[in-house]
C-alpha cells in the first residue's frame, strides 16, 4: 500500500525510539563490564557512557585473578556457577524434550494421554513458588538439593509443557504420507517413529530444543531455593557479588551479567521464526 | 530387535494394529505422565497435610511428624487476617494492571509499523525482541544500575530539566514500584510485539484494500477487520502475559528485594521471604494452597466466559 512521506518519517522515527530504549539498557551493561573501578560509581558530569579506559579486569576478576584495582578477592570463581548454569539447563533440557516429544506423538498419532495438554497447562499456570515447599521438601530427601542434577530434574519437569506443545504442533503439521507409506513396508510404528519421523523433525527437534534451553537457563527463583552453595548457578551467583564489605561490585556483575546474556540472545535471534508458536504454547503460528 | 520387528506386518489396516498403537501411546506418554504425577498429586497432598499444622523445618522433627503441630485450620483463618499478604495480592494486581496494558499497546502500536517492508526492517525487528531473551535477573540487574539515583536514567533526565536530576528511585516507595514496571516493560513489550505482529501479517491484504478503495478511513478499516480476525490472538497474548505478570519475581527481586520496606512486595516475594526468612512453613502451605485454588477458580471462569 503506498504511504504518504509523512507516515514513514513517522514510522522511522518511532522505530528509532523504540530501538533507543531498546539497547540502552543492554550497552549500559556491556560499557559497565568493560570499566575500570574508578569508573564504576562514577555520577554527574564524571558520568561516562562508554568507558574512557576500558578493561578486561572484571571478567579476569571473575575467573580469580586478581592484581586489579580490586581489593577484594573471590572465594568462588565464576566458573563453577557457569558449569552449573550450562549443566542443569542442558540436562534439563533432554529431560523435557525426551518427555515431551514421546508424549506428543503418543498424543499426536495415537490419541493417547488425552489428560496431557490441560494438565500441562495448569503446571504452567501455577506459580513455581506456590509449589516449593513441597519440592524443597521432596528434593532434600532424595538428595537432589545444591546439586546441578536435582535442578536438572526440575527443570525438566517445569519446561515439559513447552516441549509438549510445541512438539505436539510440529507432529499434527506434519504430512502422515510419509509415516503411512513406511507402514505399507513393513515398519512397526516404533520403527517409523523412530527412522522416518524424527529424523524428519530434526530442524522442529533442534530449534524446541533451543527455545526450552533457553528457558532453562533463564531462571533464577527455582535455583535460588534448591541450591545454596556448590552448584549455584549463574544469576544465584550474581546476586552474592556484593557484600558489606566490598559493597556492590558492579563491573564484575556486568561481565557475569553479559556472560550470562549472550548465550540466549544468540540462540533466540537463531530460531526467531519459531518464537511465536513457542511462546504461545503452538496456538500461533508465524 | 524382537522376532514381531522383523516379521513384516500385514499391510496397515487401520483397526488390525490397534492393539500395538494403544500400548505404543501408551509407553510414549508415560514419562510425560510420570513426571506430571511426581510434581502434582504427591506434593500437593504433602502440601495439605502441613497446612493443617505449625510445622517448620526448624521444628526438629521431619515432616511426616508434622501432626505433633496440629493447629487445624489455624492458618486457613490467618490468611484472612494477614495484611501483608492482601496489600501484596494488591500490589500483584496493580502491576499486572499497568503493565500488561502498557505492554499492549505499545507492542500494537510498534507491530502496525512493522507489517509492511521497509529497509532495515530484519535488523530492527532482530533488535526489538532481544530483551525478552535476556535472563530476567540479568535485565533486574541492568534496571538496578540504569535507576541508581547517579546512574543513567537520571542522567538522561537531566538533559531535559535545568537542573540536575537526582531522584532515588529504587529507594522511595512510590518510584521503586515505577522502576520495577518499567523494567518489566522493557522486557516483555517484545512478547506482545512478536505476537501481535505474527497476527497482523495474517490478516488478509484484498479486504483491507477493498474496504480503502471504497473509502474505509484507517480507523475503521483496524477496528472492523483488523480487530475482530485478531480476536483470538489478542486474547491469547493477554492471557499469556496476565498469567506471567502474576508470577513476577526474578527482576523485581534483584532490584528492590521487595522494598523498601515492602514497598514493592508482590505475592511471589512474600511468599519467597516468608519461606527462607520467617520458617513458618506450615502457614506457606496454607497460602499457596490458597493461591492455587484461587487461581483455578479464577482460570475455570476465564476460560468458561471466553468459551462464550
Amino acid at each position: 500500500m503506498n504511504r504518504s512521506p509523512v507516515f514513514e518519517v513517522f514510522r522511522y522515527a518511532a522505530i528509532l525510539i523504540a530501538l533507543a530504549i531498546t539497547l540502552v539498557p543492554i550497552l549500559w551493561m556491556v560499557s559497565m563490564a568493560f570499566k575500570p573501578v574508578a569508573e564504576w560509581q562514577a555520577t554527574g558530569a564524571a558520568l561516562t557512557w562508554v568507558p574512557r579506559t576500558p578493561t578486561l579486569d572484571n571478567f579476569r576478576f571473575l575467573f580469580g585473578q586478581s592484581g586489579s584495582d580490586l581489593i577484594v578477592a573471590l572465594d568462588r570463581t565464576a566458573g563453577k556457577p557457569i558449569l552449573s548454569s550450562l549443566l542443569s539447563a542442558s540436562v534439563g533440557t533432554l529431560i523435557a524434550m525426551s518427555a515431551g516429544t514421546a508424549a506428543a506423538y503418543g498424543l499426536s498419532r495415537f490419541g493417547s494421554g488425552a489428560n496431557l495438554p490441560l494438565a500441562l497447562i495448569q503446571l504452567r499456570l501455577f506459580p513455581p513458588m506456590a509449589v516449593m515447599i513441597p519440592v524443597m521438601i521432596m528434593w532434600a530427601f532424595l538428595g537432589l538439593m545444591d546439586t546441578w542434577w536435582g535442578l536438572a530434574l526440575i527443570y525438566g519437569i517445569v519446561t515439559l509443557p513447552f516441549a509438549f506443545w510445541l512438539m505436539k504442533t510440529f507432529f499434527d503439521d506434519m504430512p502422515k504420507e510419509i509415516e503411512e507409506a513406511a507402514l505399507v513396508e513393513g515398519c512397526s510404528r516404533w520403527r517409523v517413529f523412530t527412522r522416518v519421523t524424527l529424523p524428519m523433525m530434526a530442524a522442529p527437534l533442534a530449534a524446541a530444543a533451543l527455545f526450552v534451553f533457553i528457558l532453562n537457563w533463564s531462571d533464577y527463583l527455582i535455583a535460588l531455593l534448591l541450591t545454596t552453595r556448590e552448584w549455584v548457578t549463574i544469576p544465584v551467583y550474581m546476586a552474592s557479588l556484593s557484600s558489606s564489605m566490598t559493597g556492590q561490585l558492579y563491573g564484575a556483575k556486568a561481565a557475569l551479567g553479559l556472560i550470562a546474556a549472550v548465550p540466549p540472545v544468540i540462540l533466540g535471534v537463531m530460531i526467531q521464526k519459531h518464537l511465536v508458536r513457542g511462546l504461545t504454547f503452538g496456538a500461533l503460528k508465524q | 530387535m524382537t522376532m514381531a520387528d522383523r516379521i513384516p506386518a500385514p499391510a496397515a489396516q487401520p483397526r488390525a494394529d490397534a492393539p500395538e498403537t494403544a500400548r505404543l501411546g501408551f509407553r510414549l506418554t508415560l514419562p510425560a505422565q510420570i513426571l506430571v504425577l511426581f510434581i502434582s498429586v504427591f506434593p500437593l497432598l504433602m502440601q495439605l497435610y502441613i497446612s493443617l499444622t505449625d510445622w517448620s523445618p526448624l521444628a526438629g522433627v521431619s515432616w511426616p511428624h508434622a501432626w505433633e503441630y496440629w493447629n487445624s485450620f489455624a492458618n486457613y483463618t490467618d490468611i484472612l487476617g494477614d495484611g501483608r499478604l492482601w496489600s501484596a495480592l494488591w500490589r500483584t494486581a496493580l502491576v499486572i494492571m499497568v503493565c500488561v496494558p502498557v505492554e499492549f499497546l505499545l507492542g500494537l502500536a510498534l507491530a502496525t509499523l512493522f507489517v509492511d517492508d521497509f529497509p532495515g526492517k530484519r535488523v530492527a525487528y532482530s533488535v526489538l525482541i532481544m530483551p525478552m531473551m535476556v535472563v530476567p535477573a540479568v535485565a533486574g540487574y541492568m534496571f538496578f544500575m540504569l535507576f541508581q539515583s547517579g546512574g543513567p536514567v537520571n542522567d538522561i533526565l537531566s538533559w531535559f530539566t535545568p537542573e540536575p536530576v537526582t531522584l532515588a528511585w529504587l529507594s522511595d516507595p512510590t518510584l521503586a514500584l515505577v522502576a520495577v514496571m518499567a523494567a518489566d516493560i522493557w522486557q516483555w513489550t517484545p512478547l506482545m510485539f512478536l505476537i501481535l505482529l505474527a497476527g497482523l501479517v495474517g490478516v488478509p491484504d484484498d479486504q483491507l484494500k477493498a474496504a480503502a478503495l471504497l473509502g474505509a478511513s484507517p480507523w475503521a478499516r483496524f477496528r472492523t477487520i483488523v480487530i475482530p480476525r485478531m480476536k483470538t490472538i489478542i486474547v491469547i497474548a493477554l492471557s499469556i502475559r496476565v498469567i506471567e505478570a502474576f508470577k513476577i519475581f526474578d527482576t523485581l527481586y534483584i532490584m528492590t528485594g521487595g522494598g523498601p520496606g515492602v514497598a514493592t512486595e508482590t505475592i511471589s516475594v512474600y511468599i519467597y521471604k516468608i519461606t527462607t526468612q520467617d520458617l513458618i512453613w506450615g502457614y506457606v502451605a496454607a497460602i499457596a494452597l490458597f493461591i492455587l485454588i484461587a487461581l483455578s477458580v479464577a482460570a475455570v471462569w476465564a476460560m468458561k466466559r471466553m468459551a462464550k
